[in-house]
């Protein structure tokens, strides 16, 4: 089926309730209906239709429209389509049916439409405040468009503290978390247990909300935001402002020239190689096996070398813009990068066999952590979580976006469903990687790096881009706007979804399995909160509070800058 | 008497104060072999010591829900492990020879354990609290191994005798010694637990429960603990050669008995190498797994303590 059949559909089920679409190509479907039909659509589209949940955006579209406007994106992933269904509200009744009960994958995206925009997901069951921090005030929606972007409110009340859900009976609880040696950045999963045993868990996450959405959409340009999307993450970063460039340019119809697609393709699967090393380094550790640990980043620091060779920089290359790359990959780089991998390839083989063989990672691994295909559909899960459970989606094969769909490799999946199947899933894509890269070389034609880009973009255009993170599909919605700059850019990570299948897969299981069941899904957070100074001399605490630290660094910032 | 008396006193001071020695050394081994099998330049060999001396010299800071508990666990657990030095005959006779026999041994080397346990309890963190009960439940599959392997010695040969036990007893038998054999298995098969490294290191796996017990420790108690720790990994190899490979390592009077200490020394340092090679090589187990390992073992032993009285 390609976008205009399932209009088609759509309308001749839902009749005059569908009220119009864009349709700008056969894999795109930006269908506006009725808010009073949202929930059967989403219904029919997730469970009849079988698609697969992606995203829900909400958008303060007063200045333009004088309505809000909200979205909620699935994917075919079979039919190689994306779909937008759209609606817009009043200003003075911002209600709209949540759809969490049909599609449970959208849980949080409605509870952070509610933080961020005010829009109140009717019937949704957990409306616990998700991303604004504890101490912000209620009635207060920072991405409305009449908010500026550094505004704190008055009334922010940083002693607020966050209320956890009560105990269930019999258990104690296990904090993991805000800060924990196996989370590298600041989480807090609140365990409910019975002896060794994970009864159940309550999240709260968004420590370090930075607000880069807003940012783009008030003070940046079209060109800046790349930089900072690629800042979204420590290791994934190339993939965010892929993302981002490929939403720009599908809203505004352009084509990067080739060459630029091929350099982004290369980028991109080298971030793959290190992330994956990185992880299955981190598992390693997680499970007491240090050796495999020191081993796969010493396997992997090549590929670190190569990235700094072409970028300049280990990580975040900054390699993209709007209608191609910045840098090139010359004739003696490719030469190196073929070095790198036929030695990567010969070094990752025998630790791969090793692992496979090893009873005693095995043991800690199988059966951990199941997250199935129902789990799967329902939540939304991505990349090796869903690909460990057999679930065949990948955005490289499903949406093919840079280069992708000029050349060959499997998708790799296992049949377990837990830990184990996530290990070998990345193990093995790691051989994917090089054969996709290889490929690249091979093929890569001559040609400019950087499409002219004359006039200035279109205006209130909408962009879908679905990009293959390391971690499963990074999603990105844009709508262009004026001065230069997009009016709304919802960015959905991967860990947005898999991190809502983490009480479901550490449940019932042990403390033990708690941090590789987490560690499986390769979570991605963000940092920076309070500390405490003593004076040696005195003797005397004291405990900075936020706003005092915030001061400091803007004056250190002051000082570095002048 | 008076003579033996002094030669006890040279002895014990000997064997602790080779064990305090030696200790850090083994752990700087360990460390710098750790390193090479993972591709890594490691810390120098002497590092431990300069550890110690760093967490020695740092501020005394009292945390925890009860600190005095906490104070009198790092003391009591290397003042029982030094203890333990003066039991076990490290290439001379055991200096408490005939005043201590194998039960207290036994008794000692599970108030080891107990330290841990106790410093769970003072730090009172929850973190601290799974790894007590952790340590408790190993404790209480593991300590019968060590008990059922001395005892069989003492089966074999009639004696709670130090320095009849701890001489390769459990292979004194008219015939093969299968009993003996079996204990050999069995000690080797969990001896990584008993020095607390990975694959059993459970009760302070740092990636779950951050040091476990040992989290509210700093400065010198944790630099008593550590050292403590360091200081087992040698009593335990000391006894393990003792108990399984005495051979050439007797105490026989001046010159010879120097190269045959220096002998057992050296066996005590090939024990090290493979717990290290055995800890760089492993995943840690869960504590589920680990105890349904050790319950195996168990009965294997209860096996082997069976023939062992039938003169196996």
């Amino acid at each position: 089926m390609i976008a205009r059949e399932m209009f088609e559909e759509f309308k001749a089920r839902f009749g005059p309730l569908i009220e119009r679409a864009d349709l700008p190509s056969d894999r795109r479907l930006f269908v506006f209906v009725d808010r009073s039909v949202v929930k059967f659509v989403c219904q029919h589209i997730f469970r009849e239709l079988d698609a697969r949940y992606v995203a829900s955006i909400g958008t303060d579209d007063r200045p333009f429209s004088g309505k809000f406007l909200v979205a909620h994106n699935f994917a075919f992933d079979k039919d190689h389509v994306l779909c937008s269904v759209l609606t817009q509200l009043p200003e003075n009744d911002l209600k709209i049916d949540s759809i969490t009960k049909m599609v449970p994958a959208a849980s949080w995206a409605e509870r952070e439409m509610r933080d961020l925009l005010g829009i109140e997901p009717v019937g949704h069951e957990y409306l616990k405040r998700l991303v604004l921090p504890d101490g912000w005030p209620e009635g207060k929606h920072p991405l409305r468009k009449d908010v500026p972007w550094n505004e704190v409110p008055e009334s922010y009340n940083e002693d607020n503290e966050f209320k956890f859900d009560e105990t269930p009976e019999g258990c104690t609880v296990v904090p993991f978390g805000p800060f924990h040696p196996t989370l590298d950045e600041p989480a807090h999963f609140r365990l409910y247990v019975e002896g060794e045993m994970v009864r159940g868990c309550e999240y709260r996450g968004f420590m370090v909300h930075r607000g880069i959405e807003k940012l783009a959409e008030s003070v940046m340009s079209y060109n800046d935001i790349p930089m900072l999307a690629e800042r979204i993450c420590g290791i994934c970063g190339c993939v965010h402002s892929v993302a981002y460039v490929q939403a720009v340019e599908e809203a505004a119809a352009l084509k990067p020239p080739p060459r630029a697609e091929y350099i982004r393709t290369i980028m991109l699967e080298l971030e793959r190689l290190h992330s994956h090393l990185l992880w299955v380094g981190l598992a390693c550790h997680i499970v007491g096996f240090d050796t495999l640990f020191m081993q796969s980043f010493r396997i992997r620091e090549p590929v670190m070398w190569i990235a700094e060779k072409i970028s300049g920089n280990r990580k975040t290359y900054a390699i993209c813009l709007i209608g191609g790359v910045r840098r090139d990959i010359t004739h003696d780089i490719k030469a190196e990068l073929r070095v790198v991998l036929d030695k990567l390839e010969s070094e990752w083989r025998p630790v791969v066999s090793a692992v496979s063989k090893d009873r005693n990672i095995q043991k800690r691994t199988c059966g951990v952590g199941v997250a199935n295909k129902l789990l799967v559909k329902n939540l939304g899960l991505l990349g090796p979580v869903a690909r460990a459970a057999g679930v065949e989606i990948d955005c490289r094969h499903d949406h093919p976006y840079a280069a992708y769909d000029r050349v060959e490799f499997d998708v790799i999946t296992a049949q377990s469903a837990d830990v184990w199947g996530r290990v070998v899933v990345r193990m093995n894509e790691v051989f994917e990687s090089i054969k996709i890269i290889r490929q690249c070389l091979d093929k890569m034609e001559d040609g400019p790096l950087q499409l002219e880009i004359k006039d200035e973009l279109p205006v209130g255009r909408m962009g879908l881009s679905s990009v293959e993170a390391p971690r499963g599909e990074s999603h990105h919605f844009v709508i262009t706007g004026e001065n230069n700059r997009p009016r709304r850019w919802r960015v959905r990570a991967p860990t947005y979804q898999n991190l809502q299948g983490v009480p479901m897969m550490i449940k019932d299981q042990q403390i033990a399995d708690m941090t590789i069941s987490l560690g499986s899904i390769d979570p991605c957070f963000s940092c920076t909160d309070r500390l405490e100074t003593i004076d040696l001399r005195s003797g005397t605490t004291k405990v900075w509070s936020q706003k005092e630290l915030l001061e400091l660094t803007w004056a250190k910032t002051k000082t570095m800058t002048k | 008497m008076n003579g033996s008396l002094i030669w006890r006193i040279v002895g014990g001071v000997l064997n602790v104060g080779v064990v305090l020695l030696v200790a850090p050394l083994c752990q700087g081994v360990l460390r710098k072999v750790t390193a090479r099998v993972q591709s890594r330049q490691g810390p120098p060999l002497l590092q431990p010591y300069f550890d110690l001396l760093k967490l020695l010299g740092k501020e005394d800071i009292e945390s925890g829900e009860t600190p005095p508990m906490q104070r009198f666990a790092a003391y009591l657990s290397l003042a029982t492990v030094l203890t333990v030095a003066c039991l076990v005959p490290m290439g001379f006779v055991a200096p408490m020879n005939g005043v201590a026999d194998i039960i207290l041994l036994i008794y000692l080397l599970t108030l080891c354990g107990i330290c841990t346990l106790l410093a769970g309890l003072a730090a009172g963190s929850t973190y601290s609290l799974v790894g007590a009960s952790r340590e408790m439940m190993s404790m209480i599959t593991l300590e019968p191994l060590l008990a059922i392997a001395l005892i069989v010695g003492a089966v074999h040969t009639g004696s709670f005798r130090l320095d009849t036990v701890l001489n390769g007893s459990v292979y004194e038998t008219n015939g093969v010694p299968w009993s003996g054999l079996i204990m050999l298995v069995v000690m080797i098969l969990s001896f990584q637990a008993f020095v607390q490294r990975v694959p059993f290191d459970i009760s302070e796996a740092e990636t779950e429960l951050m040091e476990g017990p040992l989290m509210e420790y700093s400065g010198p108690k944790l630099a008593l603990f550590k050292y403590a720790q360091m200081a087992k990994l040698v009593i335990y190899s000391a006894l393990f050669v003792r108990m399984f490979v005495p051979w050439g390592s007797q105490f026989v009077f001046p010159l010879a008995g120097l190269v045959f200490w220096a002998m057992f020394w050296a066996k005590v340092l090939v024990v090290v190498l493979l717990v290290t090679l055995v800890a760089a090589t492993h995943a840690r187990y869960r504590i589920d797994q680990a105890i349904r390992f050790f319950a195996s073992l168990f009965a294997v032993a209860l096996g082997a303590l069976v023939l062992a009285s039938y003169g196996y």
